[in-house]
């Protein structure tokens, strides 16, 4: 199982926190954020990072692993 | 004595961070702090509170990492950073950032790097709540 995180303004345009979507073999960060953009159409468009397992990861071509937690963000405002 | 790096809801004392930072070595002659504060205005409109989200884990790592890049980069002797996840009004602490070094120069450069890059590499969001309705912050300078 793939766990996607969704926070703050990415949240709030999904509509919901997490998502558990089922692993297959083959499966990557690109084929998962491919998928939620069909789902959600538009609702991607302010992700400005990306991160597997809490790293940050640029390669949207990058292979998962069943039970990789993925979290789809947009630009941070802390501080 | 608390850890150094920290993301919690309640307030945080500068004075009890500032003599941690002070107890973990003799030879520190230069301290340099920034706190961040909620305000009450910005970019036009009244506020009337502030929302904080944070991604826990990841935020935590990358703020353990900033702080132990600061040292290494900068020399210095210790380093704390304490960020508030919760809901603000006007005048309330967020975060809090000490660098201590040997000497000033270094504390003040490593302070400045670890606010500006907490800004650009830590997980958190803030959502400001005004009388016209909420709004998510675009990170600027």
């Amino acid at each position: 199982m793939i766990k996607v995180l969704f926070f703050g303004p990415v949240a709030e345009k999904i509509g919901q926190r997490e998502m558990l979507l089922d692993f297959t073999d083959g499966m990557t960060l690109h084929g998962v954020t491919h998928d939620i953009d069909l789902r959600y159409p538009g609702a991607l468009s302010i992700v400005s990072f990306m991160a597997v397992n809490q790293q940050q990861v640029r390669d949207a071509q990058i292979a998962l692993n069943d039970d990789d937690e993925i979290a789809l963000m947009a630009k941070f405002s802390g501080g | 004595m608390n850890a150094p790096v920290r993301i919690q809801q309640e307030d945080f004392s500068q004075d009890e961070e500032i003599s941690a930072l002070k107890a973990s070595s003799s030879r520190m002659g230069g301290i340099a702090t920034f706190l961040g504060c909620a305000r009450d205005f910005s970019a036009g409109h009244s506020v009337s509170e502030i929302s904080f989200e944070a991604y826990g884990s990841m935020a935590l790592s990358e703020m353990r990492t900033l702080r132990e890049e600061a040292i290494t980069r900068f020399g210095l002797l210790d380093a704390r950073i304490v960020h508030r996840v919760t809901t603000v009004k006007a005048g309330d602490n967020i975060v809090f950032i000490a660098a201590g070094a040997e000497h000033r120069a270094a504390a003040f450069d490593a302070c400045r790097w670890m606010i500006d890059e907490l800004k650009q590499r830590v997980p958190i969001w803030k959502k400001e709540i005004t009388p016209q309705g909420d709004a998510w912050v675009t990170p600027h300078p």
